[in-house]
């Protein structure tokens, strides 16, 4: 019971690291239908900024979550600049999108890797305390992914439901030309959803990064995240949520119990299934009307 | 003599991958960023049939490209069934390739696992390799001049429009990606059998980048362009050293300046034409690999085919 308690809590906390990536996807999906193909980069940004504000300028981990979210959002608007708006703008083929977002994580991912080095870091241990709670131990640093997630997700809730920017993006979610019309800055609109999703992606790089290493090809586990959120009904951001931590759960169980060499295999498998009996995921009838 | 051979036949290998992912991403606007993934089913299904159960070799060839097609369609029939966006497809050929390479490496007791498959003999050389690469160029033009090819082109350019005029999605889009599967395959087996050694770290994320900036440069709805490049890629990094580590930054950078300036590609929607002489001679040896199908329907005679 305390071991299944722990392997719970263990896969809450990367299924929090999934639900930060997933819900970044669905944004810009639920905005532009298009599945932003350079997330990978982002969060690996995120990661690498993190890594050294904190090894090289020695900042307390807080600062060091912000300074990263800041450059990684930077990051995040320029790709939206410079290698989706001309293409949005003519109304090019998705392909031509997803050649253009796989090009752009390509670059970054490969620049991290030549100007730092491919190396695996530990991520400098912020606090190896753990928690007891009721015979279950939680490190500190899990327990700070879950809660640190949940309220970003929840910030990200409140600027979506009460803002008036908020308003804007919903209204581009459902008609972007429409939305156009009525007044709303697209333009801005797309800097918004990106920089949030580069913020996301950001603090999941830091996570991940702390949870395991940090290294240029972490981002590979977006796919995981592109799992869960299929799992949930892409576009659906309540779904992202659902997904990612079932498949967090999953994961670790099967680790667990079974043997973690299967532990990707199974989330692939996993995927081929979801899209062969449910193809709109579990949250899927609320995907049609968005956010 | 032996340098300049090895380069000449890497090159027929990966134009043979890049033909079959031309039909599926550049004929039928499908996305694979995991055709690695065929590559390694087809070289280690070819490798150990011809090991265990002493297939000749040129019949391990095409089996190992059946063997690559059969397995497309794990991916294939879920992500195609339920009309579902591109995304699907490409995160499912994402996940398949990294699937098989995970398989791969916990297969230690049987076929060598992340050690990699040893005992395979050198098979392949530059004549093989030739008639190969040819067979598959010959076999990729009748296929896209064919009515199933019009189809693709079809898909490509509007799904719905496309099953407006009869033409069933699923089938089509099955077809190219067993095709591009099946190309992939049989480059996998002649990689294997010219490597004399297999492991799954050959057939990583990169290797798939690769083989989809050749197709992305050569140009959508274009043989010869992909082609080209194909061999481009394989000759260039030879004799740009230097520039090796960059390769992929470079590919990257490229990849969004030709989306935003020339998303056609280098030869898009064209392919190679030196008059009528050379348009005769593509189509004999077209025509003789396999009969276009004759158009269904009144709506006469295919334009393409001459």
């Amino acid at each position: 019971m305390i071991l299944f308690m722990q392997q719970l809590v263990n896969g809450l906390s990367i299924g929090a690291v999934y639900a930060l990536l997933a819900v970044g996807y669905a944004l810009v999906y639920s905005v532009y239908n298009f599945t932003n193909w350079a997330f990978d980069a982002f969060m690996v940004v995120g990661a690498f900024a993190a890594y050294y504000c904190i090894t090289l300028f020695g900042l307390p981990l807080p600062v060091a979550i912000g300074l990263a979210m800041l450059v990684t959002a930077g990051v995040a608007v320029s790709v939206e600049v410079g290698a989706y708006r001309p293409l949005r703008v003519r109304q090019a083929p998705r392909l031509f999108m997803m050649i253009s977002a796989m090009g752009a994580s390509m670059a970054i991912v490969n620049i991290v890797n030549l100007a730092f080095g491919g190396s695996f870091r530990k991520f400098p241990e912020i606090s190896s305390a753990s928690v007891e709670l009721g015979g279950v131990y939680i490190g500190r640093m899990d327990l700070f992914a879950i809660v640190f997630s949940f309220v970003s997700l929840s910030a990200l809730w409140l600027l979506l439901g009460k803002t008036r920017i908020g308003l804007g993006i919903r209204a581009s979610a459902i008609d972007t030309v429409t939305a156009g019309l009525m007044g709303i800055n697209n333009n801005s609109v797309a800097i918004i959803v990106f920089g949030v999703s580069g913020v996301l992606s950001a603090i999941a790089g830091v996570f991940f990064g702390a949870k395991y290493a940090v290294y240029p090809y972490l981002g590979l586990v977006t796919t995981k995240a592109m799992i869960a959120s299929i799992i949930g009904g892409i576009g659906s951001l309540p779904g992202a949520v659902v997904g990612s931590l079932l498949l967090g759960v999953i994961e670790t169980f099967v680790s667990a119990y079974i043997s973690s060499v299967y532990r990707d295999l199974i989330s692939f498998t996993i995927l081929v299934l979801v899209l062969l009996f449910f193809p709109n995921g579990i949250m899927g009838a609320k995907t049609v009307d968005k956010l | 003599m032996g340098y300049l051979t090895s380069i000449l036949i890497l090159g027929c290998i990966n134009i043979v991958v890049v033909l079959g992912l031309s039909v599926l991403t550049g004929y039928t606007g499908l996305f694979s960023i995991g055709h690695a993934g065929f590559m390694a089913v087809g070289g280690y299904a070819a490798a150990i049939i011809y090991i265990r159960l002493h297939v000749p070799f040129a019949l391990a060839l095409p089996l190992g490209g059946v063997a690559a097609g059969l397995s497309s369609y794990i991916i294939g029939y879920p992500a195609f069934r339920g009309k579902l966006r591109g995304d699907y497809f490409a995160i499912a050929t994402l996940g398949f390739a990294e699937a098989v390479r995970l398989l791969l490496n916990t297969t230690y007791p049987v076929i060598g696992g992340a050690y990699g498959l040893m005992g395979i003999p050198q098979k392949t050389n530059l004549p093989i390799a030739l008639a190969v690469a040819l067979l598959a160029f010959a076999g990729a033009q009748s296929f896209v001049r064919s009515q199933h090819g019009k189809n693709c082109v079809a898909v490509y350019d509007d799904e719905t429009a496309a099953q407006m005029m009869g033409v069933d999605l699923l089938r089509t889009k099955l077809m190219a990606l067993f095709i591009s599967a099946f190309y992939a395959g049989v480059a996998g087996a002649l990689y294997a059998f010219y490597m004399a050694y297999l492991s799954p770290s050959m057939f990583g994320i990169s290797k798939s980048s690769d083989l989809l900036a050749a197709v992305v440069f050569g140009g959508m709805q274009s043989i010869i362009g992909p082609v080209i490049i194909a061999f481009v890629t394989v000759a260039l990094p030879e004799l740009l050293r230097f520039l090796l580590a960059w390769r992929l930054v470079i590919y990257g950078l490229l990849f969004v300046v030709m989306m935003v300036f020339r998303p056609q590609g280098l030869l898009g929607y064209r392919e190679l034409d030196f008059g009528p002489g050379w348009r005769r001679a593509t189509a004999a040896v077209a025509s003789r690999l396999g009969k276009p199908r004759p158009p269904r329907g009144p709506q006469g005679p295919v334009e393409g085919t001459p």
